[in-house]
């Protein structure tokens, strides 16, 4: 961000007052973009419309949903999906899911 | 120029500055500006993404030729009559209005790809400012060698709209011992199952409405079917046997769209009824005039190469490529497929990076990205395929690494081509038009 016209006075309260503001410099929520490829069919945030509604779902099931769908023989699409992630990106992506889902989006 | 650019906003607060103590969260609440070419899954994804997640941090611009997006997702279905246009046509109201993307209609017709910020302009004569850029201008058809080709008169349908409706009437039009001959473009091109769909629901069609000897050919230009083996294998082997004539390794030398007639290296197909023909492929044009089509870097298939994690074009960090345009570092015989789905995961992945870049901080490394479609084998059933790809070494054809990128960690088809399968394809796209544009 270009703030060369800015005066130098102005600037290191300006940068203070950025780093103060809230969320201004935090970094995205673990399992935030990780959870988001669960998007293209359960809706943005797990909320739908798609198929089966993952919100509602606490950390717990959507992780141990996960990881027998990752470890049975294949037959629906999920048995696939499931096997494309790390057991830690699935504990990252049922955490995130669990507190994030049931919004509004 | 009809707008006030950062710099003259800057400045008009400095002049202000200089009477009144500028109050700091001016300066700091200032959004950078994203600008987004492109509203089709990859460019919809991205605008909706970067504001979801940037929290008023950024100022996002979405730049599209047309009013709506039409969908080649189920557009297969249109052409045979079983879907109306409007179930594949997307508007922008939600991404206005929800989101508070500022979606112009209009298009690119230059590129300044400035050092750390740019101009684009516009056909209107209006310019836009960008301190980020995110190009997902989808395809171009690479005209074939020798011909007098016209997609207005044998229609490719592989860009969805009047090109799918003309496909529909002609496929309407054929009678008794007709043949409808179609081709598969050389890899990589958009869809990789989606020609072979085409060709098992215009044999249903056929089928259905009973007529005598009306055929199918299908002229690969590569060695074998390039997705979903075991399902098209099968329907085109069985379920349509004697329907479909699948021909491989058919290079086209010329297409003459006026006679609908077709030279390949595997034969020549005269005076048929209907020519699908669908051409090899490359990344959009910004320019067609401009030296590199208007890119500042293109690979030896067309393609824009980038960076896997932040879908940046090396040299010019803040300009990125997504969706069907870009090539990602890929293991050898595992690229990344092009698709609707695939751009909306590339969107999210690239909406991250910049969001993080304009923190100061550098993309997040555990990345997956995912593919997922289902295809219909008849009107009833389907089929489906899935795929996910993990950011890490990458591979050559002996198994050794040849660097960082995108490694598909897992594909499969699905083992049964169903009825269930059919109804979840609806499923599938009404959960991704929705997470792309609503």
């Amino acid at each position: 961000m270009s703030v060369k016209v800015i005066s130098s006075k102005l600037l290191l309260p300006c940068a203070v007052a950025l780093a103060a503001m809230p969320g201004a410099q935090a970094a995205p929520p673990a399992g935030q973009l990780l959870a988001a490829q669960c998007a293209q069919c359960h809706g943005t945030n797990g909320n739908g419309p798609g198929f089966d509604e993952v919100a509602g779902k606490s950390a717990s099931e959507l992780r141990k949903d996960l990881l027998e769908m990752k470890r049975r023989p294949v037959e629906n699409i999920m048995d696939r999906q499931a096997r494309g992630y790390t057991d830690s990106q699935i504990q990252l992506i049922a955490d995130y899911l669990a507190a994030h889902s049931g919004g509004d989006h | 120029m009809h707008q006030i650019n950062r710099r003259r906003f800057l400045e008009l607060a400095g002049v202000a500055a200089a009477g009144a103590a500028l109050p700091c969260s001016v300066g700091a609440a200032i959004p950078a500006r994203v600008v987004v070419v492109g509203g089709g899954f990859g460019g919809a994804t991205v605008a909706k993404y970067l504001c979801m997640w940037g929290g008023g941090k950024v100022a996002v611009t979405l730049v599209e030729p047309n009013p709506s997006h039409i969908a080649c997702i189920l557009s297969n279905l249109v052409v045979t009559g079983a879907l109306a246009m409007d179930r594949i046509t997307l508007g922008y109201s939600a991404l206005r209005t929800r989101h508070g993307v500022s979606v112009v209609q209009g298009r690119v017709t230059a590129i300044n790809y400035g050092s750390g910020k740019g101009t684009v302009s516009l056909s209107s004569g209006t310019s836009l400012d960008y301190d980020h850029l995110v190009l997902s201008p989808g395809i171009d058809f690479i005209p074939p060698p020798d011909s007098s080709w016209d997609p207005n008169l044998t229609p490719h349908a592989w860009q969805a709209g009047p090109q799918t409706l003309l496909l529909k009437k002609q496929l309407a039009s054929m009678q008794d011992r007709d043949t409808f001959v179609m081709t598969v473009p050389r890899s990589p091109y958009r869809c990789p199952p989606g020609p072979y769909e085409r060709a098992c629901v215009v044999a249903d069609y056929l089928k259905r409405k009973r007529l005598n000897f009306a055929r199918v050919v299908v002229l690969d230009a590569n060695a074998g079917i390039q997705a979903e083996p075991i399902a098209f294998g099968d329907a085109f082997n069985f379920t349509y046997k004697g329907m479909i004539d699948y021909v491989p390794n058919a290079t086209v030398a010329s297409v003459n769209s006026q006679t609908r007639s077709i030279v390949t290296s595997a034969g020549t197909w005269s005076n048929v009824r209907v020519l699908n023909y669908i051409p090899n492929q490359r990344a959009a044009a910004i320019d067609p005039t401009a030296p590199g089509r208007g890119w500042p870097l293109l690979n030896a298939q067309g393609f824009v190469p980038v960076d896997p994690l932040a879908y940046g074009i090396s040299g010019f960090p803040n300009i990125h490529v997504i969706g069907d345009a870009c090539a990602l570092p890929a293991s050898d015989g595992k690229a990344v497929p092009k698709s609707g789905h695939m751009a909306n995961a590339q969107a999210k992945v690239c909406a991250d990076a910049i969001l993080r870049a304009l923190n100061g901080e550098a993309p997040d490394t555990n990345v997956t990205t995912n593919s997922a479609c289902f295809s219909p084998i008849t009107s009833t059933t389907a089929s489906w395929l899935s795929a996910n790809f993990n950011y890490g070494d990458i591979y050559d054809a002996a198994g050794k690494v040849k660097g960082k990128g995108m490694h598909r960690v897992d594909l499969g088809e699905a083992p049964k081509t169903n009825g269930d399968n059919y109804q979840d394809m609806f499923t599938w796209a009404e959960g991704l038009f929705a997470d792309s544009f609503v």
